[in-house]
Formats: C-alpha cells, structure tokens, sequence
C-alpha cells in the first residue's frame, strides 16, 4: 500500500459502515429476537465488523504472513463460538463438563 | 610474448580494479532495498507480540464466557436483558470513532501533515476518555439496579471480561498521551512513525476485542 497516498475516504467509508453495522445488529435484536436464526446474523457482523478494523484501519492484506493469520485467527474464533454454543449448545456443555 | 602476456594481465588487472570500483561505486548509489509490500509489519515487533499476548487472553475469557453460557443459556438470556444496551451502544460507538480518528492521525503523518497528526490524534484522545466515563456511570446504574458481581453467573463472566478490557483501554489512553506527547515534540514525521502506527494497532485490536464483547452481552438478550 503506498503510504503517501491520502486514505481518508477510504477510512472514514470503514467508519460510517461499522457505525452502521452497530446500529444494524441493534435493530436484529429487537425485530429478530424470538428468532433461532438471529446468533448466525449476529456471527456475521461480528465477522464483518473485526474484517474491517483488521483491513482498513490496520491494513491486515499488506501486512506480515503471521500478523494476517493473528487477525484473521482471532476475528474468527467469537463468531465460530457462538454458532456452535447456540447450535450445538448441549453437547458443548457436555463436553466441558468435569 | 611473455612482456605481451604480462601487459595483457596488467591491462587486465586494471580492468578488474576499475570494475570493482564501479561496483562499489554502484553499490553505495543503489537506492535502500525496498520494504515487501506484503510482510509489512504495521509499527514494531514488539507490539505486535504484545497484541498477540492479549488477544490470547481475550480467547481464553471468552471461552469460558461460550462455555458458562452453553451451561446456563437461560441465564445468559436474561441477564443481557437486565444490562444498559444505551451504554453499550455508547462505547461501541465512542471505540469504533476514536479508531477511526487514530487511523485518520496515522493517515496524516503519513503525508507530513503534524498539524492534522495531532488534532486527530487529540480528538481520538477526548473520544476514548469516553469509554471510562460511560463505564462507570453504567456501573452506577448496574449497582443502582441491584446488579453486582454475585447476581449470577452471566453477571460474574460480565464484569470480569469488561474489568479486564477496560484496563486494557486504559494502557490504550495511556499510550495515546505519550504518542500525543512525542507527537507535539516533533517525534514522528513521514520518514518515522513507527512508535504513532503501533499506538494506532494496540487501539484498533482493543477496538476489535470490544466489537466482540458488545454483541455477546448486549445483543443476545
């Protein structure tokens, strides 16, 4: 990425977008609340929001193989968790009892 | 033939030397090796080992929030319902704006702009001081409502994992002071922002752990 080139708009397009994400998963919860389908729409703006702050703000795509793969590690691992603890709920507690 | 010979290999031999000087020559007036485009390390090493420390913490606090929550799903639902989704809203809105204002303080040393480098940076600043401000008047506000770490275990896993953000956001506000400082003093300019760039990465990683904690307790009541 060249460094001397002016990333406003492209910054401040990330932040209107995350801002509206927020707002968006606000609304999910109240209109979707009864629904079973709500915890993988929640998943997918958790996704979408930390792929942004990772590409746009930290500019994950240039940088170093094992800082993308931290990134990309950690933005997946919630999303992951919270499809199998609300799909799969039983059998997690099952396993993670002592 | 020989004094042919032997003035061949001193023609030689001053060929040689005139071509190691040029070599030299070519050496030092090569331009510095240009930085992999795609192996850049965004401000120091040492922050990134850092990051990767705490987001290991964060994986294993939100495992046992997954975990407790596959254990007690109904307490986990009713407890978010018991929780203030203004404040949580607030500070989700106040770290996603104050990162955007840190990238946007990065953008600027970038082109050499110090001036916009420090308000933006200064903005950044005044919008994260938010995030302890509303923390504790949703504490109050919890308290107020009879909510404290014994009201159950959805409230337990809450008020460990947001304690331990925010004082990770408080080594965050502390960072940016000292960036702020440097910053004013001319530390950074486009040749050198290193220390500027890693502040921005802690900030936004904080950033990214609370953009998960928000949904987990706010959302999925």
């Amino acid at each position: 990425m060249d460094k001397h080139t002016d990333h406003f708009l492209l910054l401040t397009s990330a932040w209107l977008a995350l801002v509206a994400l927020t707002l968006a998963s606000l609304g999910l919860s109240e209109w979707f609340r009864d629904i079973s389908l709500l915890p993988l729409l929640v998943a997918a703006i958790v996704w979408i929001k930390g792929a942004l702050v990772a590409r746009c703000f930290i500019e994950s795509q240039v940088a170093h193989p094992f800082i993308k793969r931290v990134l990309k590690v950690f933005i997946g691992i919630a999303p992951i968790a919270l499809l199998a603890t609300s799909f799969f709920g039983s059998t997690l507690a099952r396993w993670a009892t002592l | 033939m020989n004094i042919n010979a032997l003035s061949n290999g001193e023609r030689n031999n001053e060929s040689h030397s005139d071509h190691d000087l040029q070599m030299t020559a070519a050496t030092l007036d090569a331009p510095a090796p240009l930085e992999d485009s795609t192996r850049r390390i965004p401000g120091n090493k040492g922050m990134w080992a850092g990051i990767t420390c705490e987001f290991v913490e964060f994986t294993v606090l939100f495992a046992v929030y997954f975990i407790a929550r596959a254990h007690f799903p109904d307490a986990f639902h009713a407890g978010a319902q018991r929780l203030s989704v203004i404040a949580g809203t607030t500070i989700t809105l106040l770290m996603i704006t104050s990162s955007y204002f840190i990238a946007c303080s990065v953008n600027a040393i970038r082109q050499d702009k110090h001036r916009a480098a420090i308000i933006w940076l200064v903005g950044g600043l005044v919008i994260a001081l938010g995030y302890p401000l509303t923390k504790a008047l949703e504490i109050s506000w919890n308290l107020a409502q009879g909510i404290n770490g014994e009201s159950g275990i959805f409230f337990t896993v809450y008020y460990y994992l947001t304690f331990t953000h925010l004082v990770h956001a408080t080594w965050g506000i502390l960072g940016i002071l000292w960036v702020l400082a440097r910053l004013v003093f001319r530390g950074y300019s486009s040749k050198d922002y290193a220390g500027l760039e890693a502040l921005a990465c802690y900030w936004h990683a904080t950033d990214m752990i609370w953009l998960v904690i928000f949904p987990l307790f706010y959302v999925l009541a």
